[in-house]
């Protein structure tokens, strides 16, 4: 079940051949719980600046994030595992923003939407700013612009899928167990 | 009774000798800024009593103040209060100078209760501190900041930035 679709090179779709029966699909388990959470993603409205009403652009009905499932914002970390961090971070910030991403069940992302939250951008050296949100919480994907239109926020949202259809939730064995022999 | 607003019964000129007269021994350096504006100075010492005059003055009463500024003019701060008088429909802009060696002015939180979270802010980013007021502390940034940024010699420290 690792058929690519033309032109988008690591999206993984089940296909019409992989239908044994009709209803009936057989995969692996893995596969299957990846995909369907690549398509079911609950973003945090984290909204700190003028990317914000981008991202809020997004969800309504001229853009329509709910094409990619993903149109479910949660006002609460415990209901999300999507952070998209849309403006500038500063200092007082910062540890606000550290602990509702402590708060976020795992697994969880993090998207850097615009120049601010990707470095500082225009605010970069700033007295109380600070440069990048990846210095406080890990980024999975940046996404340029001041701000990023709607449609460069979904290319980072595709980005986000093929990220999360790469994720194996199988526990992986240890290298060097022995089993190799 | 609702409340009268008037259309400039008085020119703003007249206004301007209006305050000269009334208030001369305090106000400095009192002239006209077209078309609604007087704009004047006074010393720090005389602000508390001369904002309470102003505000109940009878003909030009200041009631409402609409914003408290800090200013660095390097060899001093200043202190600028923005105040409106609905009996005339006309602005006052008041400028105090802060010495820089003691940047000390009175609140006139009691006078105008408006003016709370502009001195907190003028404080914070200015670093002027406002006597008497109730409650003086940062209002933008974080608590633990170190310095005052707006401030012309202000140098970045590293302490204000942990996440660096």
């Amino acid at each position: 079940m690792t058929d690519r679709v033309p032109g988008r090179s690591k999206m993984r779709y089940p296909k019409l051949e992989h239908f044994s029966e009709p209803n009936v699909i057989t995969t692996t388990a893995d596969f299957i719980f990846s995909w369907a959470r690549s398509h079911s993603v609950f973003p945090f409205t984290y909204g700190l600046a003028c990317c914000a009403i981008e991202m809020l652009s997004s969800g309504f009905a001229r853009f329509d994030v709910a094409r990619y499932g993903m149109e479910v914002f949660r006002p609460t970390p415990r209901q999300c595992d999507l952070m998209i961090v849309a403006g500038t971070v500063n200092e007082k910030m910062a540890p606000v923003l550290e602990r509702l991403y402590q708060q976020m069940s795992e697994p969880k992302w993090v998207i850097s939407m615009g120049a601010c939250a990707n470095s500082g951008g225009p605010f970069y050296d700033g007295y109380n700013v600070v440069n990048g949100v990846d210095k406080i919480v890990p980024v999975d994907v940046y996404i340029p612009g001041c701000p990023p239109r709607p449609e460069a926020l979904f290319q980072g949202l595709l980005e986000l899928q093929e990220k999360i259809q790469q994720h194996s939730f199988v526990p992986q064995a240890p290298a060097g167990d022995g089993r190799e022999a | 009774m609702a409340l009268e607003i008037s259309t400039n019964p008085m020119a703003i000129g007249a206004i301007a000798a209006r305050l000269t007269e009334e208030f001369g021994a305090d106000l400095h350096d009192v002239h006209v800024q077209q078309p609604d504006t007087v704009v004047a100075s006074c010393d720090r010492a005389r602000l508390r009593d001369l904002a309470q005059r102003l505000k109940g003055d009878p003909e030009v009463g200041y009631e409402t103040l609409n914003w408290v500024a800090g200013i660095d003019r390097i060899t001093a701060f200043e202190s600028v209060y923005h105040v409106y008088s609905w009996k005339t429909n006309t602005y006052l802009e008041l400028h105090v100078e802060v010495p820089r060696a003691t940047p000390e002015v009175d609140s006139v939180v009691a006078v105008w209760p408006a003016a709370d979270w502009h001195e907190r802010e003028s404080w914070d980013m200015m670093g002027i501190t406002y006597l008497g007021h109730p409650d003086l502390r940062r209002i933008l940034l974080k608590d633990d900041f170190v310095g005052h940024p707006l401030r012309k010699d202000y140098v970045d420290l590293v302490e204000n930035h942990p996440n660096a």
